[in-house]
């Protein structure tokens, strides 16, 4: 069975590639969403069935990771899994995120065996 | 490592992984990126420890390769697919610069990417900074990474 995911990055381009990224490690996904920011990202989250998200950090209007500490305080969506893909994966930022609720960390640049390795074995419990 | 160095590797990484094109460094340092000619250049300021700009200058004609090979289709035309792309690239080259210029990029921030273009400018800093410009080629063409940073 596929799953939903949600990509959230202000980069249309990055978007398209982590898309690409997905399809080519042979992750099954029904849907594919995507948001520029962290509060349009939100208002998916209020319509969609969403299985995973996979979060920019520096992003304008809401950015990752005040996206995590809203979607936190909202007890619908609060358990929905949150990968972090940012070139910001220093220990303070990356730990900060993991007290949001970020369960783990993609550094970009990264190929699409790097996304199977971290993402698979979550995707495929 | 120096700072010139982490610069060829970072590209190059970024290069390969992500805009699935062969890149490598194409001379020395260079004193300035001179004046602009038909180019489009994404760049990132940074703030904090370390201040400054961190950019890419890129040739329209090669920054249309560069955005088909990255988005995997064939652009014609400098249109917000570039525009993007090539501010994603500033994006990128920004965080892993951030995190050589300081341990796990603390106490430096980013801001977001912005890009400018046209047929003939100059990019050049008001204040005094260290400058390095490098040159990289591709097989479409060469292109500069330029980090400004505030003395």
């Amino acid at each position: 069975m596929g799953h939903n995911v949600l990509l959230v990055d202000d980069s249309s381009t990055m978007r398209k590639i982590v898309g690409r990224s997905l399809r080519q490690a042979g992750l099954e996904f029904d849907n594919i969403y995507e948001a520029a920011d962290g509060l349009l990202a939100l208002e998916v989250l209020e319509k969609e069935s969403v299985d995973i998200v996979l979060s920019d950090i520096n992003m304008p209007n809401m950015d990752g990771i005040s996206f995590l500490r809203e979607k936190a305080n909202r007890a619908h969506m609060k358990e929905i899994p949150v990968f972090m893909i940012s070139t910001e994966t220093g220990d303070d930022i990356i730990n900060e995120a993991k007290a949001l609720g970020a369960v783990g960390a993609i550094k970009k640049p990264f190929t699409a065996d790097m996304v199977s390795e971290i993402l698979g074995p979550f995707l495929h419990k | 490592m120096i700072i010139s160095d982490k610069i060829i590797e970072t590209t190059i990484e970024i290069f390969t992984t992500m805009v699935m094109m062969e890149v490598s460094a194409d001379g020395p340092l260079l004193v300035k990126s001179g004046t602009l000619c038909d180019t489009i250049t994404g760049m990132i300021g940074l703030a904090g420890t370390h201040k400054g700009v961190l950019a890419i200058h890129i040739p329209h004609y090669v920054a249309l390769a560069i955005t088909s090979s990255f988005l995997g289709m064939d652009v014609e035309e400098i249109n917000d697919d570039v525009r993007d792309a090539v501010g994603e690239l500033a994006n990128m080259l920004g965080g892993n610069i951030k995190n050589i210029l300081s341990e796990n990029g603390r106490d430096i921030e980013l801001s977001l990417p912005s890009t400018v273009a046209g047929h003939e400018y100059d990019f050049s800093a008001t204040t005094d900074v260290d400058l390095f410009i490098l040159p990289f080629k591709t097989s479409a063409g060469n292109f500069m990474v330029e980090l400004q940073l505030e003395k």
